[in-house]
């Protein structure tokens, strides 16, 4: 009964993170006003909201750290300087977006 | 006798001339688009098989696009421009765009109802167009609830050559079974700069059947055509929306829809 029990729960941890099985999306642009925005999901259209969103200078250093909101956006105050978004929905499904490409 | 003979070869090449379809173009040149950027948009009332005669648009009665669910009004953005075909030109309509983020823009276009003379009835191709971003799906299986629509069932934008096209023709919304569709391919390149469409065709039809394809929606009004060639197809739903008269007169209202689709390479 209990390896049953265990490979149920171990489908419903499966299927509770069905995007991961996707291809992640994310697009940062420059609102104009020192903010950027970043919007997030999956190539199957589910949303990305909760996944770990950081913004790291050059060196590596990280200088914003957040998640996606419930409408599958990040918002942030640009950086001065070199930096670079990263979108992390584990492992497999990290996308990084220099800061350079990300214009208005 | 002679007179006869060049009435009778006038008469046959009159016979001759290829059945082509009207069609209502919202063309930008690319669908799928890898970032969000400005897009240019040409509204153009054509026969694009054989960038054939252009009529001449009224003013639209509605251009719009619906991003995310939400839907932006762009009929203040319409600039009129005179478009060249191979054989005059006409009265059309260009607009620019700026695209935000990931997903869908599911551009849409109401045309005034055009007169067509020789028919003695009115034609509106009520048109639509998805262009995404980013690869991202977000609008482009829903109804955006136009009286006469095409509701794709493959994505307009990420079709490969050899692929086939599904979509269902909807009457406010509601399946029309067996309904009659045009299809065409956009045999002549729109020239952005120009406002005209190229001289050279990409393809020559073996016989009329060909230039404007007639097919047939199933008794649940979908349809499937698989896409023999890279570049744009149009389909037109002819005559499925609720409105029959205008001004008096017969009004055939169709729905239209365009895909893009790109070689495996």
């Amino acid at each position: 009964m209990k390896p049953i029990v265990s490979a149920i729960l171990f489908m419903a941890i499966v299927c509770a993170v069905p995007a991961a099985a996707h291809t992640p999306l994310c697009a940062c642009y420059n609102n104009g006003d020192d903010t950027v925005t970043c919007e997030g999901g999956f190539s199957d259209g589910s949303s990305a909201a909760g996944v770990q969103m950081r913004v790291e200078d050059a060196s590596g250093k990280m200088l914003i750290k957040g998640k996606m909101d419930a409408n599958s956006e990040f918002n942030f105050k640009k950086p001065d300087g070199t930096y670079r978004v990263i979108f992390d929905a584990g492992e497999g499904h990290v996308i990084e977006i220099d800061g350079k490409d990300i214009l208005e | 006798m002679k007179r006869i003979i060049i009435a009778a070869t006038l008469l046959s090449l009159l016979l001759a001339a290829p059945v082509m379809a009207h069609f209502q173009m919202v063309y930008t040149p690319q669908s799928a688009l890898a970032k969000a950027g400005s897009i240019d948009l040409k509204l153009v009332f054509t026969h694009p098989f054989e960038a054939g005669h252009t009529m001449d648009m009224g003013q639209p009665e509605q251009f719009f696009v619906v991003h995310k669910g939400k839907k932006a009004d762009l009929l203040s953005t319409l600039k009129p421009v005179v478009w060249t075909s191979l054989t005059n030109s006409g009265a059309a309509y260009e607009a620019s765009f700026k695209l935000r983020g990931m997903g869908d823009n599911v551009f849409c276009l109401v045309p005034s109802p055009y007169f067509e003379k020789e028919e003695d009835s009115f034609i509106q191709q009520i048109t639509k167009v998805v262009v995404n971003t980013g690869g991202f799906p977000t609008d482009w299986d829903a109804p955006v609830g136009l009286p006469a629509e095409i509701l794709p069932l493959d994505k307009p934008y990420a079709l490969w050559t050899g692929n086939v096209f599904r979509g269902v023709v909807l009457s406010e919304g509601k399946p029309v079974p067996n309904a009659k569709i045009e299809v065409e391919y956009l045999n002549h390149a729109p020239l952005m700069d120009k406002n005209a469409f190229a001289k050279t065709a990409a393809v020559e039809a073996p016989q009329d059947a060909f230039v404007t394809m007639t097919i047939k929606a199933n008794a649940a009004g979908e349809f499937v055509f698989g896409i023999p060639r890279t570049g744009w197809w149009g389909f037109c739903a002819l005559g499925v929306g609720p409105a029959k008269a205008f001004k008096g007169k017969a009004l055939s209202q169709d729905a239209v829809i365009w895909i893009q689709a790109r070689d495996m390479k």
